[in-house]
């Protein structure tokens, strides 16, 4: 990896962190959204200087539309029913879990190798997707349909429901 | 200066970490499914580093493929969360 990817990886890191610390301590949606879409940005920014820009343009659209649902005034706010107590054990827990897979990458005995690959590789992908694992892929598609489907539904039982 | 998996894992690690602290630490359960976007998007860097840094001589893009179905199914499960949260007051 040249010099400029890696500053463009380093970079990208510290955008898609600081802007995922803002989603936790941000007070409004509005905000929060736009912490989102920050760290969203950064993670395009991480694919983009792994060379998976392919996987990079796919998330760019996704976390547009993260943004917009989370950022929207319309869904109605419910207050989980824990206290601080569990609140901190959580944060804390969330910690050692970075611990913890900080540590596995440190010690992992990883061989380096060089990457032949190009940019975008989206026939590549394409035909990894749709004829190599075309079963992963359909079980995506079925998540977003039962996902969307479920959306939909919980949304007009709770609007028939008033 | 230069980038090798081991720092790519470290920054999977962190955002994945993040995304558990924000889910945890709000008190709104819709506002903790912002914390879903980060914990995937971890998980897909992790995977793209793993095809980057790959040791076989072909490119390997089983990585890429990952990240990229990781990205379409938490915009998925937010509209899932959002969806069940109903329609209500701001905050």
């Amino acid at each position: 990896m040249d010099s400029l990817h890696a500053i463009g990886f380093y970079v990208s890191a510290a955008v898609s962190l600081g802007g995922g610390l803002l989603v936790a301590f941000l007070p409004t949606r509005a905000l929060r959204g736009l912490a989102v879409a920050i760290s969203g940005l950064g993670i395009v920014g991480l694919y983009a200087s792994l060379s998976a820009d392919f996987a990079g343009l796919v998330a760019l659209v996704c976390y547009a539309g993260c943004t917009l649902l989370l950022a929207a005034p319309q869904y109605r706010a419910m207050d989980a029913p824990v206290g601080m107590l569990w609140r901190q054990t959580g944060a804390i827990a969330a910690a050692g879990l970075f611990a913890v897979l900080a540590y596995a990458a440190f010690r992992g005995g990883f061989a380096h190798a060089t990457f032949k690959g190009g940019e975008i590789g989206s026939a590549a992908i394409g035909s990894f997707l749709f004829a190599h694992d075309a079963l992963a892929a359909e079980a995506v598609g079925a998540l977003v349909l039962v996902a969307l489907v479920g959306a939909t539904a919980a949304w007009r039982v709770r609007e028939r429901g008033r | 200066m230069s980038v090798g998996l081991v720092a790519v894992l470290f920054v999977a690690a962190a955002l994945v970490a993040v995304g558990a602290f924000v889910a945890s630490w709000k008190r709104d359960l819709s506002a903790a499914l912002a914390g879903l976007p980060l914990m995937f998007g971890g998980a897909g860097v992790a995977f793209a580093g793993a095809a980057r840094f790959s040791a076989a001589g072909d490119p390997k893009i089983f990585g890429q493929g990952v990240a990229a179905l990781l990205a379409v199914a938490v915009l998925a499960l937010v509209a899932l969360g959002v969806g069940i949260a109903g329609r209500g007051t701001s905050r």
